[in-house]
């Protein structure tokens, strides 16, 4: 029937995706980013390099493995660096910072969950909560994986100093670096999911970061030594910072007398 | 060709994701599915949020305030509709007495919802608070850090609301210029009113001078504004 009609039917040329110029490459159009993330090793590497491929699993069917994977992983790596900080006290602290480390993570991170979930919807984000609760496990992990890699250097410090305030200073400045990375795979994969602004996240991100640096100061104490494992006056952590550097400082006057 | 399909609102995301078009046919055409959620938003979103604040002082005063908060906003905006409902049309914005409500309740129902995600940060402040002693005065710090935190995240909820009505009338009166004096207006008669209402309905989190209660009658003397006026006029003239 084709052969009898002269004129070709008329389709039109296929054009490549118009895509806006700053706007972020769709997830899922480098086949690689396709490939199924089977193992927590295969996770890790993901994260650090092929942060889009993470990204492209947390939306298909099943993310719910590679989110608890991402979990696992955040946990022990936690662990792994507590004992690190537990070391600067050695004892108890050798178990008790270790597991006050991981607990507290686990719980900034769901505290701070329904927010983040509420400002990325308001920001137009068409993330589900699955994804945006994948997104924060990456976050979780990318950031104790660093802190993993910051281990030795604040193991060889709480070998050679005994000042608390110092090593508190240290850890949290690991601890801020390592949030900063994880924090930037949270915004690009948001990036992804068509939000219209980030006002919204980088809201929660102020909000987040308050509720972590409380957490340790609800927790201690994670460095020092203490005869019970939580403390039993409640403080506001820029209070127990004060109190920590007022001693610090009462103990090196009393020293150099 | 685009099949248009009506969005239901069904859900807190696609109620918060909505872009102005859709917010502007749900007030058009389904306005008391609408207004439903909303109540519904408010009621559970700063009810929670309440309870969380008043939890410091007890489980009374958790329930209390946990009524008291929604309270709050709902008279507000009841107190207001009528109002509102004038002002839109002498600004520039061709609204109906019952849209104007449903608009209003929508902003409203952002801040609820806002506060009601934030209820678990809420609670973690309020836990991290030292509790209720006999040496504790309303000059405490620690007590002023959680007042002011947890007024902060209302503050914080209240602006995200507003800021997420704008589109939608910037759309409507297809004028910013328009939009932003009818938003202004109805911030400027709703905290008005809201103060007061909040006023009345004092203690929200503790008063050291009186045992938990709903509402005590000594809080139907005076007025937020008189007590502001007076405590100005002493700290100028002392």
């Amino acid at each position: 029937m084709n052969d009898q009609n002269p004129i070709p039917p008329q389709i039109p040329p296929q054009l490549p995706p118009v895509m806006p110029a700053s706007g972020p490459r769709p997830l899922g159009d480098d086949p690689s980013e396709r490939v199924a993330i089977p193992n927590v090793i295969v996770a890790i590497e993901a994260v650090l390099r092929h942060p889009r491929r993470v990204m492209f699993q947390l939306r298909q069917p099943g993310a719910g493995r590679l989110i608890t994977a991402m979990l696992f992983v955040s946990v022990v790596c936690a662990l792994i660096y507590g004992v690190v900080a537990g070391t600067f006290s050695g004892g108890t602290q050798l178990w008790a910072a270790p597991v006050k480390i991981a607990v507290g993570l686990m719980i900034s991170a769901l505290i701070c969950l329904p927010s983040l979930y509420i400002f990325t919807c308001l920001g137009g984000s068409q993330a589900r909560l699955i994804e945006v609760g994948g997104l924060l496990a990456g976050l979780l992990m990318l950031m104790t994986i660093l802190l993993i890699g910051f281990a030795p250097v604040a193991w060889i410090f709480s070998q050679s100093t005994e000042s608390l305030a110092w090593m508190g200073t240290l850890h949290l400045v690991f601890w801020f670096i390592a949030t900063l990375f994880g924090l930037r795979f949270l915004e690009a994969g948001f990036s992804h999911s068509n939000a219209r602004s980030l006002a919204g996240f980088r809201t929660w991100v102020v909000i987040f970061l308050l509720v972590a640096v409380q957490m340790t100061t609800a927790l201690r104490p994670i460095l020092g030594t203490s005869e019970t494992f939580l403390p039993t006056e409640k403080k506001f952590f820029m209070a127990h910072w004060g109190d920590c550097l007022k001693a610090q400082d009462e103990a090196s006057k009393s020293e150099s007398r | 060709m685009h099949d248009h399909q009506p969005v239901r609102l069904g859900s807190i995301g696609v109620f918060l994701r909505a872009r102005p078009e859709l917010l502007r046919e749900w007030v058009l055409r389904r306005q008391l599915n609408l207004v439903m959620f909303c109540v519904v938003a408010i009621v559970i979103g700063a009810g929670v949020y309440g309870a969380v604040m008043g939890s410091w002082r007890g489980p009374w005063q958790a329930l209390y305030t946990g009524i008291k908060l929604p309270l709050a906003i709902l008279l507000t905006t009841l107190g207001n509709g009528l109002l509102n409902g004038m002002l839109a049309p002498l600004l520039g914005l061709n609204l109906t007495f019952r849209q104007s409500l449903a608009v209003v309740l929508m902003s409203f129902a952002v801040m609820s919802l806002v506060l009601g995600a934030l209820s678990p940060v809420a609670w973690f402040v309020v836990w991290n608070t030292p509790p209720l002693t006999a040496a504790m005065q309303l000059s405490s710090p620690e007590y002023g850090v959680m007042q002011l935190t947890l007024a902060g995240f209302i503050a914080l909820a209240g602006i995200v609301g507003n800021v997420h009505l704008l589109p939608l009338l910037s759309e409507w009166a297809r004028s910013v210029f328009t939009a932003r004096k009818v938003l202004f207006a109805w911030l400027a008669g709703n905290l008005f009113l809201g103060s007061q209402i909040c006023w009345v309905l004092r203690p929200f989190i503790w008063d050291p001078a009186r045992s938990v209660e709903f509402i005590g009658r000594e809080y139907f003397h005076g007025s937020f504004f008189e007590t502001v006026f007076e405590a100005a006029r002493r700290l100028i003239l002392s």
